[in-house]
């Protein structure tokens, strides 16, 4: 129901290969959205609050073995799990942005949506988190803050859409290449996330995105992500 | 003419033959059949008692609920979409198979719940025929209710007694509801 | 022609007693119908010191265990509960399954039973319909008890809003929400037609506040031939709607497994699984409760006699190979479909942290019900008969533990993945549950005529003893 309509289908691409694990774009996540830091034990008991996480997992034999990372968040699929079991449509499907949303003040707390994602890439406010007295200037003024009982998951940074849109509109251009970047991708230091608009056949994700080292997650799954990753078993190919 | 006087022959529960034979007398000492009503505290069907059907509309008022819960959930699954529609894991706004779902619950409910209330409204609307009670049905014993014109007491009486039956002379109808 | 007088029997003379074996049985065991009534009565007005005992405790348990807990919990927040990610779903779940499950039996006692002229049902149809009221009245606590934000739980309710936005019916949830609905309506109505007449009953046998009880729930019956007519056809639509009715209850239920993308939840045999599982434990509480109003309340020797439990026993053999079947048929076609993250969901299930409860839940709902329950002996053993169903109980909540944390704990990114173990909330409000299901039944077993009287004399009537030839043979009449 979004009064005006965009053309743009937005889409991102992570290059395993050169992504170090440091951990950087959960940080820079953290910060954007306002996510709750729960401590050190309802972490360890499973309950952080990350949109993004890098599963890191142990390739070979010990001592032989190195790690792969995998920075995992809402794949945005375009035939998403997650939406058609919520009872209230607190999780649809945005047809300006091509996105998967989250309706916090719709969201009654189900957790089904959580069950039926096979990224597991939602987090859910086990508690009202507070945030400690001088942490609160931090606080992003665009993106809402979520109380406890509700469902969140990563936005691709719907706010940095809405702004590179809007300041596009005030200049009366069009929407480059580059003018939006979420926080993820801004602050990592190997560039290992690209993002933008796979409608454009010259974007650079988009020209990411075909390469020969690229798969999705889970794809026998039939969730159509719009999260590319690339792989290339140490061929470096294509 | 006299005010008709409304009778129940009461039979002990073994005495069911006797009750369907009192039946038969009353209808040749001339008392119709819509002047009579059998009371029993289990149900005895009209073969047995040699009477006529009953009837009641309560299929009727059901398959009207359920038509009711049928048109429900078919705004609910086709309507409700058009209204506001969203988009929801690349589904179509409407979906076949999950209303079948919805209609089935709806129409179920419909037909339930006003089964239910035929059931309501047809016991507690006045009924027509002899109005009378005793507590001693629900012990189990058959109770022929009728009422007839006073000058036919005697023989009514004495054929009733020869059958076996206590009789409880103008056994008027109690309050057995609120109102 | 030697061979052929050989192989002839010996005659054995027939037993004098046989009539009296009969008599075991209520059928052929009449009493008029005063006797019963004022059995009933007196039940039902009996207290001891003893059950208000209970009730008190309940009442307490009730109070504390499960609304106090569920209000702290609802103003703390869902994390007092022991789910965590990737276990959205825990103990709360499993028991909105368990006691859904629960609730079969009455609807499969009194429905399937009335369909089929299963004669044996009569004195215990209301005793099990109870239990289906009872069973969903604490079942449908659960999808509250879960709920994140419970204050606005309205929203799942189909009603017009100022967006003019209604629920998703596309969820399964919502699908949930209709036909828990639907099946307690139903299933109370159900339990209140046929008890018209016996509250009839009490109306003529009570003074003071039972009275204007009775007197306000029987609607001024009187037991004319019209009322019957109107009752039995009543009756009849609603035994057989309420069949199909009950079958959707929980496969509804099993679809909110079934419909997700989650492994090993994926299969098409949920549905009748879950049926299959449902009637096995609900059939198994009947028999649990009617052991215990059998010992506990008066003149109950009576009208629930070895012969019932016999039967129930019976059924409950069949239901729990039924069980085995359709489990093992799910667990074959997962394990031979060789997706990865089913095998090694269903080898962790047999094999991990706790894979205690997978064993549990096949010892209790094969192993001991397929070793004790073809004896007679035993079927007809009160304590014995107490002992197993209550087991039979306990697996069917491992099988859905099983199915629920264990499954979701497992799943597709191994990096992920999360043992959950319950924590004291989820204890609490699951014994709040089962206190406040007791409760209810123990309220209730003293305000409403617990035997259906009038069924039990309607089938009184219809038995008979004929002889033929040598023997007396128990026969039926249909009065219908």
């Amino acid at each position: 129901m979004a009064e005006e309509q965009y053309p743009e289908k937005w889409g991102m691409v992570i290059d395993q290969d050169i992504c170090t694990g440091c951990q950087a774009c959960v940080t820079a996540c953290s910060m954007e959205n306002n996510i709750p830091f729960t401590g050190e034990e309802e972490v360890a008991y499973g309950r952080g609050m990350h949109w993004l996480r890098i599963q890191r997992y142990w390739e070979g034999e010990y001592p032989e073995v190195s790690p792969t990372h995998t920075p995992m968040m809402c794949q945005q699929c375009g035939h998403a799990p997650c939406e058609p079991v919520c009872p209230v449509f607190a999780t649809v499907h945005s047809e300006s942005e091509s996105i998967n949303l989250q309706v916090y003040n719709r969201c009654i707390g189900t957790r089904y949506c959580a069950n039926n994602c096979p990224y597991i890439a939602r987090s859910f406010n086990w508690f009202d988190y507070e945030v400690p007295a001088p942490m609160n200037y931090y606080l992003n003024p665009s993106v809402t803050v979520r109380r406890r009982g509700v469902m969140e998951k990563c936005t691709f940074c719907v706010q940095r859409i809405y702004a590179g849109q809007e300041t596009a509109k005030k200049e009366g251009r069009a929407l480059r290449d580059g003018d939006v970047v979420p926080a993820c991708a801004q602050a990592c230091p190997v560039d290992a996330i690209i993002f933008g608009d796979l409608t454009d056949p010259n974007s650079r994700v988009s020209q990411a995105a075909r390469s020969e080292r690229g798969y999705t997650q889970l794809e026998e799954l039939g969730t159509a992500p719009r999260v590319t990753y690339l792989k290339g078993g140490g061929t470096y190919g294509g | 003419m006299a005010r008709p006087i409304v009778h129940l022959a009461l039979f002990k529960e073994d005495q069911l033959e006797q009750a369907t034979e009192a039946i038969h007398a009353l209808r040749h000492l001339g008392v119709s059949d819509k002047d009579m009503s059998v009371i029993s505290g289990v149900p005895y069907s009209e073969k047995i008692l040699g009477r006529p059907m009953s009837w009641t509309r309560i299929p009727l008022i059901g398959g009207l609920g359920a038509l009711a819960g049928f048109l429900v959930a078919t705004f609910l699954n086709f309507g409700t979409p058009l209204l506001y529609p969203i988009r929801v894991g690349g589904m179509a706004y409407q979906t076949i198979p999950t209303a079948i779902v919805v209609t089935f619950e709806l129409t179920m409910l419909g037909l339930l719940i006003s089964t239910f209330i035929g059931v309501f409204v047809e016991t507690i609307s006045p009924s027509f025929g002899p109005q009378g009670y005793d507590p001693r049905v629900t012990d189990g014993h058959i109770g022929v209710l009728f009422s007839s014109q006073p000058e036919l007491d005697p023989s009514l009486h004495e054929t009733l007694e020869k059958l076996g039956a206590e009789i409880v002379h103008g056994a008027e109808a109690k309050k057995l509801w609120l109102f | 022609m030697a061979a052929e007088t050989q192989s002839i029997p010996t005659v054995h003379p027939a037993a004098h007693d046989e009539e009296e074996d009969h008599r075991d049985q209520l059928m052929f065991d009449p009493r008029p119908r005063e006797e019963m009534n004022h059995m009933v009565m007196d039940a039902m007005t009996h207290t001891t010191p003893r059950y208000w005992l209970a009730v008190g405790i309940l009442g307490a348990i009730v109070a504390v265990c499960l609304f106090g807990m569920w209000g702290y919990m609802i103003a703390t927040g869902m994390g007092l509960a022991g789910i965590r990610k990737p276990v959205y779903w825990g103990v709360f779940i499993v028991l909105l399954v368990f006691w859904i499950g629960i609730s079969h039996a009455g609807t499969f006692v009194s429905a399937i039973l009335r369909v089929f002229k299963a004669e044996f049902r009569r004195p215990f149809t209301r005793a099990a319909e109870l239990m289906t009221t009872f069973g969903l009245a604490a079942g449908a606590l659960y999808p509250l008890v879960h709920l994140g934000r419970v204050w606005v739980f309205y929203w799942m309710i189909p009603y017009p809003n100022a967006r003019w936005l209604w629920p998703n019916f596309r969820s399964p949830l919502v699908w949930d929400f209709l036909a828990i609905t639907t099946y307690l309506l139903s299933s109370t109505i159900y339990l209140f037609l046929p008890l018209i007449p016996d509250l009839a009953m009490a109306r003529d046998r009570t003074t003071g506040w039972r009275h204007f009880i009775y007197k306000t729930l029987s609607l001024g019956w009187r037991g004319t031939e019209a009322e019957w007519f109107r009752l039995r056809k009543a009756i009849s639509i609603f035994a057989v709607a309420i069949i199909p009715v009950m079958f959707s209850v929980h496969t509804i239920v099993s679809w909110d497994f079934a419909v997700a993308q989650t492994a090993a939840w994926n299969s098409t045999i949920f549905g009748p699984y879950f049926i299959i599982g449902a009637i096995l434990s609900g059939v198994s509480a009947v028999v649990t409760i009617l052991i215990i109003l059998r010992s506990t309340m008066k003149h109950m020797d009576y009208f629930i006699r070895p012969e019932h439990i016999d039967a129930l026993g019976k059924l409950l053999l069949v239901f729990s190979m039924a069980w085995g079947y359709f489990f093992f048929n799910d667990y074959m076609v997962s394990w031979y479909g060789g997706y990865e993250a089913v095998r090694q969901i269903l080898t962790l299930h047999a094999s991990g942290p706790s894979a205690w409860i997978w064993y549990c839940m096949l010892i209790f709902n094969i192993g001991i019900p397929w070793l004790t329950l073809w004896n007679k002996k035993i079927r007809r053993t009160p304590w014995a008969m107490f002992i197993i169903t209550l087991l039979i109980n306990v697996g069917m909540f491992f099988e859905r533990y099983t199915i629920i944390p264990m499954t979701l704990g497992h799943q597709r990114m191994p990096f992920d993945w999360g043992e959950y173990s319950p924590r004291l909330p989820e204890i609490s409000i699951g014994i709040g549950s089962l206190a406040l299901f007791m409760l209810l039944y123990l309220l209730a077993s003293r305000v409403i005529p617990l035997v259906p009287v009038w069924e039990v004399q309607e089938g009184q009537e219809a038995h008979s003893l004929r002889k033929v030839g040598k023997t007396t043979v128990p026969s039926v009449a249909e009065l219908e």
